[in-house]
């Protein structure tokens, strides 16, 4: 029994290595989740499997450790959220580079946001390094041409 | 258990309760209020923390009533409150910072409001006792991070923001497998409990591994050299604010979590771990001072000195001497404020000039003060005579050279070069920005004195790590005599009497 979920485990994390080495990113994402689930197999692994043994006090036991599973459930509730994230962090970066590929995501993002393509992440929300249009920043020291004579 | 175990949740819950406050639709002067207000409350439960654990004393509350080896309990020590209160003071300043500097767009989406859920996360990972709720307390740290990283959704956010999450949740699935395989192998998650049972057992090699892999999760998280890849690439894409925090004190989780397994709970272990850390740390040095020195942007530069910085606690921690470790505890303090105040006077200097760049020249005209402050910045963070930095890292040097394993004495040549090295970044930084005639068409601009302020503050609590290195280093000294001696902390979380594990039972008690 060990010896089958120790090759299944194996098989979920090589699975999701590989995934994980893709340059498609919603294979990234999966890639996560597969080694996700390999490492909650093995804490119910190496806690003990007894295949007769209910978690449960109302039944009659012996009883299997009920603290991994808890340890499981919180680790799934966990994985659930952050692959939520994920996906939604890929989404907008397809929107953003429209295309689902890591190699082009990062070309395509690296390009200066004033590019001839004109693509702007998220026009609603412009980073700090760009000066805010509704608020004009104030000069202390007026700019003068390069080549301009004295004023 | 003390009258006083409350504190131990005040500093976790006060953020978590002041960032779900921030939720609700408000006015800028309202949620700017309730957040500074949150991150001054989480400092001064913190500073209660830092004066009840002074005489040793371990303060545990379990949660929901359950006792110590069974429950979850969060405990403090010296070393956690210690840590507790220097991430409180980075999260003041931060805010602060957030406050003077308005940015609408990522206001209006929750930037305050996750800023103090990232708090609660930290706070939660300094002070629980706990290896699993460690897991979960980075998770809810890292939700937050990963939130705030991607906030705002520019081009340069979302690229490296994403290698950041990935990065992180591979690293974070290892932590759950760890927390698995200790307790396969020595059946609790209690770090007090986990290190009586592993003191029982003797050396072993299967703890050894948990304890490798605890090392290289870690390591990953605090940025040690081959795992640390996604650092400079992530922070200068953050905005200032919360850039700041970010470089102050979430690497220092990873070294924080360092400290706590490999001095207080797998102590039998240390041969394996010390000789990873040593080498990872000596790296890591010299890595985060040749990268400062190549970059040209303000925050690029400054976040390879935060992982230059880890480097010198790792190798503290991996030289294991009494001496050593208290080093580490002390340059943990210079580290935080030093980061805190260098990025707070890069938020300046990047509003003033307008650009990202360094090469700027003749600020010095226009920022006098700000100037006097990145000076004493960068002589605490090279380590030269007059400043606190100094004092630490002559006492990791000489630590180092006393222990005089070769190993040791390499990665004490590799702390002078990379000060070195680091003292040629900051000179360059100088030189570029501050020194000089100041070109006549570039612009000045003008930057909120509060903006000015929370640098100004950052540098005089720099200052104050001269004026006041003789207390904190007899702190040190007290925390490295804790954390050397793990008996008391043991005692305080599960009691005198020895833990005595029910038997399971069989069934027949429930059927009636």
């Amino acid at each position: 029994m060990e010896t089958l979920f120790a090759l299944l485990i194996g098989l979920l994390i090589g699975t999701g290595v590989f995934l994980l080495l893709s340059r498609v990113i919603v294979r990234v994402v999966l890639g996560l989740s597969f080694i996700t689930y390999g490492g909650n197999l093995a804490i119910l692994t190496v806690a003990g499997l007894r295949e007769d043994a209910p978690p449960l006090l109302t039944l009659r036991g012996p009883y299997v450790d009920p603290l991994p599973q808890a340890l499981i459930l919180t680790a799934i509730v966990i994985g659930f959220a952050t692959t939520a994230l994920l996906l939604t962090v890929a989404l907008r970066a397809y929107q953003v580079a429209g295309h689902d590929d890591v190699e082009a995501f990062g070309d395509n993002l690296a390009r200066d946001p004033e590019a001839e393509d004109g693509l702007i992440a998220d026009p609603e929300h412009q980073g700090p390094d760009r000066p805010d249009p509704e608020e004009p920043r104030t000069l202390v020291y007026s700019a003068r041409s390069p080549g301009g004579g004295e004023p | 258990m003390s009258d006083l175990a409350w504190l131990t949740l005040a500093p976790i819950l006060t953020p978590l309760g002041f960032g779900l406050g921030l939720l609700w639709p408000s006015p800028r002067p309202v949620r700017v209020g309730l957040a500074l207000a949150g991150a001054a409350l989480t400092l001064a439960f913190s500073l209660g923390l830092l004066v009840a654990t002074a005489d040793g004393t371990v303060l545990t509350s379990a949660l929901g009533g359950w006792r110590a080896p069974f429950g979850i309990v969060m405990t403090a020590d010296r070393l956690a409150a210690w840590v507790s209160v220097l991430a409180a003071v980075s999260a003041l300043l931060a805010v602060w910072q957030a406050a003077a500097d308005p940015d609408p767009a990522r206001e209006r989406h929750h930037l305050l409001a996750l800023m103090q859920f990232l708090f609660a996360g930290v706070q939660m990972s300094f002070l629980t006792g706990d290896l699993f709720n460690l897991f979960v307390a980075f998770e809810v740290m890292l939700v937050a991070s990963y939130a705030l990283a991607v906030l705002g959704s520019t081009r340069e956010q979302l690229r490296e923001g994403f290698r950041y999450i990935v990065m992180n949740l591979a690293a974070s699935a290892l932590l759950v497998v760890a927390c698995g395989l200790a307790y396969g192998v020595l059946g609790t998650l209690n770090f007090a409990h986990l290190a009586q049972r592993s003191a029982q057992l003797g050396p072993n090699t299967t703890v050894t591994a948990v304890g490798v892999l605890l090392l290289i999760v870690f390591a990953a998280k605090g940025a040690l050299f081959p795992l640390g890849f996604w650092l400079p690439g992530t922070y200068p894409a953050l905005p200032p604010a919360v850039g700041t925090f970010f470089a102050a004190v979430l690497t220092k989780v990873g070294v924080y979590a360092l400290l706590r397994v490999f001095t207080t709970v797998f102590t039998g272990e240390a041969g394996v771990t010390n000789t990873l850390l040593l080498l990872f740390g000596t790296v890591t040095m010299l890595y985060g001072a040749l990268g400062a020195a190549s970059q040209r942007e303000w925050r690029r530069i400054l976040s390879f000195l935060v992982v230059s910085s880890v480097g010198y606690l790792a190798f503290g921690l991996g030289v294991g001497t009494g001496e050593a470790v208290r080093a580490s505890v002390g340059y943990f303090a210079v580290s935080v404020l030093v980061t805190t105040a260098l990025f707070a006077v890069a938020a300046v200097a990047e509003r003033a000039s307008g650009s990202r760049l360094v090469r700027v020249r003749g600020m010095l005209d226009f920022l006098p003060l700000l100037a006097g402050c990145f000076l004493l910045c960068a002589l605490t963070v090279a380590g030269l005579p007059p400043s606190g930095g100094f004092v630490a890292k002559y006492a990791l040097v000489r630590a180092g050279l006393a222990q005089g394993s070769l190993l040791a004495v390499l990665g004490v040549v590799s702390a002078l070069l990379s000060s070195l090295i680091t003292l040629y970044a900051m000179l360059k930084v100088w030189r570029g920005f501050f020194w000089g005639q100041h070109p006549a068409w570039l612009p000045v601009y003008r930057v909120s004195p509060s903006l000015h302020v929370a640098a100004y503050t950052a540098s005089a609590l720099v200052a104050g790590l001269t004026v006041f290195a003789g207390p904190i280093f007899a702190r040190a000294d007290a925390t490295a005599a804790e954390l050397r001696d793990n008996a008391r902390y043991i005692r305080g979380v599960l009691g005198d009497a020895p833990v005595v594990i029910p038997a399971p039972p069989t069934g027949e008690e429930a059927e009636k």
